[in-house]
């Protein structure tokens, strides 16, 4: 069972991961490139506070709270830019957080941080907790969808200057969407640091930012169902793929490909599509 | 006398990125998309340069075979990749570009091995003195095979009737249109000088490292959608000052900045101090 | 129609999973089963394939001999794509689902140690080839590794230099990683004792092929040596720019740039180049001479470090086996604990927190191939830590 406990926390850890970006990229059609710096300053953060004998749940909460804070920084700053340049500044966002942590003695340079306490939580109880956060951010997430809210964030997403005309204050929603997705990265990097137990600078790079937007955008960009479908398969692939060792990768990068190019929409398109087609044969084919 | 010796060692790494840059700015422009494969054709570029020249002996027509059949390669990606995509968000060929690129990487592994290949007599290795610097021939090739080659298209934009149209397919796709401009034909002959541009600096990099490993263009795939941000999304001449830019800021932020941030986190502070002061990029129209 | 196409796909997925499934748990009856996590895809993938071929030798090597126990040994091989995240559920894997009796990594440092945790908890030896972490070991006393921690061989450099080539002002060109920055951390702690003065100290990153700016640099400081870390992919550049940019002293690697690949891309430049190693192509020892003979006819090209290293981690688990003479982890550890064993990299044996005591082979680039420099054989200066 160990393993297959160890499969599910991973699973729930890049639910949770996938479904802040989709706060963000999903809902609200802002591209991000560097992610997963965010999931890092969670991660870093969690970690020196259990290290430094501080009990498990503060940590989590305290990295929710920095990567949320530095998140609307970055939010405020990235107000100045927009559509293709706002996904490259994201991405110097990550390269920059990569290359100050890399300096940080206090912080292990380059050598990380390993020694990070237990949880305190058993293995099934901590892959328990995970997957209760994983439920409970996706509940929020599609209440957030429904949401007066959620409209907001659809028209933000669809046209900017339409939503603007409208009176809209589209400022203040990026920046609540920001905010959320990036406390919420941090969560999720607080639960990845006390499962794997060491991490290291690489372990948030451009690689990870990559990998959670293909999860979102494969999923369905702004399909709840469809990002956690993303997310539980691709963060396992790899482990599941193992028979094919030498085309691993190359299978991975092939199947990116292959959902873009066959199926834009995504996993939840594929469903769509396949469910509208199945209704209308039902029904003669009238339609 | 080392300043000097930075800012050459900053063109020529400059030079390498504007190659690689001009190519991605040509398809933003006219396509909205990133295309992140676009550093597999680089790579693969270098592949074909120390293959042929090593089977040949002939440097000259090793860049002869490797900078068409990378054009034409460009093209066949565009075509089977990017044109069915092309109404949709650009996310969308963002990822699907980035996919591509990652079963080019792994295809390189699989079939040229993970050590990566070398010239087995590498052309071009003497030094030179230039104003009483020491250069390698590789580097000054490099510097100026790629204001040659850039200057040229620039020229080419310019002057010809093919330049005229590509400009003005970028301003005005549907206006262009109605003057009678072939605008499928354009963007077969952009992805075309495009891909060709990014096979030469994938030989010219071959020569300065003697390696192509199937990652050689795993940082450019990155660096060079920062350069053609900077240069202003689409924008020609801003791409080339950028990238020459960031090649000297990387040189000289190596050397005083080494031990505060590395290249990449040196060369993306620029990126986002310039975005805040001009969310257009150094030169695009605001 | 559509449905049935669905129901039949889902049924032939569901056929080939439990196939795949079924072929991975095939046991053998007699077999001991060993695991191993390599790097064989991404962007470590070309070590990984040199500690798997040299792994896979000296288990083939140990079958020819009888085995262990009377049975023959299995290597169940995992890709952790180097990668700390893959690595703990391969490890619970191989633990608990394959039920290895002792593991190596042949992997880099943060994947050994994520899965070294996993391997502690389960009471389960585990063995790390080539990874310089020095946290590695610290994970426990079933954890133990058989190259050398980072700060011992910086320390050896230092000799090196100061010591046996008289050079007194250095330059250290660092690369920025966990190994770079360990082997820089030993160098400047025994610089002094050699009477070595660090001129100046440049960092680069892993993915740097392009060195012209330090060159530049270097030059006007003039020093006397070069301490420069790397690996065979950022230091075959690294040297050639060096010398092309009329920088002639010495230059001094460690490990990383042992393989046969860095005096292809280096080509003349390479002449010359003095490493801090473990695998002696000129040895005497009849271990040495033939893993380099068996390593290049099985993998088609010559041996190089890793592939001493995950031959060398293999032959310590095999021996552990044997000595302990049963399956029981508890023995098996205690065995390793207690061996003194030959292997192509030296005569090794192991402290009190797991670390290798062996000597530091020193070659040197002549003709276009690695030969004997020195070796240097000093217990108290590459004393490995003992906590």
């Amino acid at each position: 069972m160990a393993y297959e406990i160890t499969l599910l926390t991973a699973m729930g850890i890049a639910v949770i991961f996938a479904l802040s970006l989709n706060l963000i990229t999903g809902f609200c059609g802002q591209i991000s490139l560097g992610h997963a710096a965010f999931y890092g300053i969670g991660a870093y953060c969690a970690a020196m506070i259990t290290k430094s004998g501080l009990p498990f749940p503060l940590a989590l909460a305290a990295g929710f709270l920095l990567a949320g804070a530095i998140g609307t920084v970055v939010g405020i700053a990235s107000l100045r830019v927009r559509h293709d340049f706002l996904a490259i500044t994201t991405m110097g966002v990550g390269f920059l957080f990569l290359g100050i942590v890399r300096q940080q003695d206090f912080l292990g340079g380059e050598m990380g941080l390993s020694g990070i306490p237990s949880s305190g939580l058993s293995k099934p109880a901590f892959m328990t907790l995970v997957l209760v956060i994983a439920a409970a951010v996706a509940t929020f997430s599609i209440y957030l969808k429904r949401s007066w809210m959620g409209y907001v964030f659809d028209s933000v997403a669809d046209d900017e200057d339409t939503a603007r005309m409208m009176g809209i204050d589209v400022s203040r929603y990026k920046l609540v969407a920001f905010a959320m997705g990036t406390a919420l990265a941090g969560l999720a990097g607080g639960l990845y640091a006390h499962n794997i137990r060491f991490i290291d600078p690489e372990s948030f790079g451009f690689v990870e930012s990559i990998t959670v937007l293909a999860m979102v955008v494969v999923g369905g960009i702004g399909s709840v169902w469809g990002v956690i479908l993303a997310a539980a398969v691709l963060s396992v692939m790899p482990l599941w793929l193992q028979f094919i060792s030498d085309y691993k990768l190359l299978l991975y990068g092939a199947l990116l490909f292959a959902v873009m190019r066959f199926s834009p929409n995504g996993m939840a398109g594929m469903v769509t599509a396949i469910l509208r087609r199945s209704k209308t044969t039902g029904t003669g084919g009238k339609a | 006398m080392l300043a000097f010796e930075l800012l050459l060692q900053g063109l020529v790494q400059g030079s390498i990125y504007a190659l690689i840059a001009v190519g991605l700015t040509l398809v933003y422009g006219l396509l909205r998309i990133l295309h992140v494969a676009h550093a597999g054709l680089f790579t693969l570029g270098g592949y074909i340069g120390v293959l042929i020249t090593n089977a040949t002996g002939s440097l000259a027509l090793a860049l002869l075979v490797a900078m068409p059949a990378m054009g034409l390669l460009g093209v066949a990606i565009y075509r089977t990749c990017y044109e069915p995509l092309l109404g949709r968000p650009p996310y969308v060929a963002l990822i699907a570009s980035i996919g591509l690129f990652i079963m080019m990487e792994e295809l390189f592994r699989l079939i040229f091995g993970p050590y990566g290949i070398s010239f087995t007599a590498p052309p071009l290795q003497n030094t030179v003195a230039v104003l009483g610097v020491n250069l390698k021939e590789a580097e000054l090739a490099t510097m100026i095979g790629g204001i040659v080659l850039i200057g040229g298209l620039a020229l080419l934009t310019l002057r010809t009737r093919i330049g005229t149209a590509s400009r003005a397919t970028v301003t005005d796709p549907k206006m262009a249109e109605a003057f009678g401009v072939n605008i499928a034909r354009i963007r077969d002959i952009n992805f075309f000088v495009g891909s060709a541009l990014a096979a030469s600096a994938g030989v010219m990099v071959a020569l300065l490292n003697n390696l192509v490993e199937p990652t050689m263009g795993s940082v450019p795939s990155y660096k060079a959608l920062a350069i053609i941000v900077l240069g202003g999304l689409g924008d020609l001449r801003g791409t080339l000052i950028a990238a020459l830019a960031l090649g000297v800021i990387e040189a000289f932020g190596t050397i005083y900045l080494g031990n505060l941030l590395d290249r990449d986190a040196i060369a993306f502070a620029f990126l986002i101090a310039v975005l805040m002061l001009r969310p257009q990029g150094l030169f695009g129209k605001g | 129609m559509q449905e049935k196409l669905i129901r039949t796909t889902a049924f032939a997925a569901l056929l080939g999973a439990s196939a795949a499934i079924g072929l991975s748990g095939t046991v053998l009856a007699d077999s001991v089963k060993i695991g191993i996590n390599v790097p064989q895809t991404g962007f470590a993938a070309a070590d990984g394939k040199s500690a798997l071929i040299g792994a896979q030798l000296a288990a083939e090597q140990a079958n020819a001999n009888g085995g262990v126990n009377g049975k023959d040994v299995e290597l169940v091989v995992y890709d952790d794509q180097a990668s700390p995240k893959s690595a703990v559920p391969i490890a619970t894997k191989l633990v608990e689902q394959d039920e290895v009796k002792i593991a190596i990594s042949g992997s880099y440092s943060g994947a050994t140690r994520a899965a070294a945790g996993v391997f502690q908890e389960a009471g389960v030896p585990y063995i790390s080839a080539f990874a310089v972490h020095p946290e590695i070991t610290r994970s426990g006393d079933y954890v133990f590794r058989t190259s050398f921690v980072g700060e011992v061989q910086g320390r050896a450099g230092a000799k090196l230099i100061g010591e046996s080539l008289g050079k007194k002002k250095v330059t250290l060109i660092t690369l920025k990683n966990d190994f770079g920055k360990s082997l820089a951390n030993g160098f400047k702690e025994a610089a002094e004792k050699f009477g070595i003065e660090i001129v100046s100290e440049y960092e680069y990153s892993i993915k740097d092929r392009q060195f012209g700016p330090i060159v530049a640099k270097v030059k006007s400081d003039a020093p006397d040596a070069i301490y420069a870390s790397g690996y065979f992919f950022t230091a075959g550049p690294l040297v050639s720019q060096l010398r092309s940019g009329g920088i002639d002293v010495p230059v001094i690697g460690q490990e990383g740039y042992d393989s046969q690949k860095f005096i292809e891309i280096a080509g003349g430049a390479s002449e010359g180049v003095i490493i801090t190693t473990s695998l002696d192509r000129d040895s005497d020892s009849p271990e040495a001479k033939s893993f380099i003979a068996a390593f290049e006819e099985k993998a088609g090209y010559k041996a190089d470090m890793v592939a001493a290293s995950g031959h060398t981690a293999m032959k310590v688990a095999i021996a552990g086996l044997r000595k302990a003479g049963s399956d029981d982890p508890k023995a098996i550890r205690d065995a390793i604990a207690g061996l003194t064993l030959e292997a192509s990299t030296g005569t090794i044996s192991f402290n009190g927190l797991g670390e290798v005591r062996k000597d530091v082979q020193v070659q040197v680039v002549k003709d276009g191939n690695w030969h004997r420099h020195s070796i240097i054989s000093d217990p108290d200066l590459l004393a490995p830590p003992e906590k």
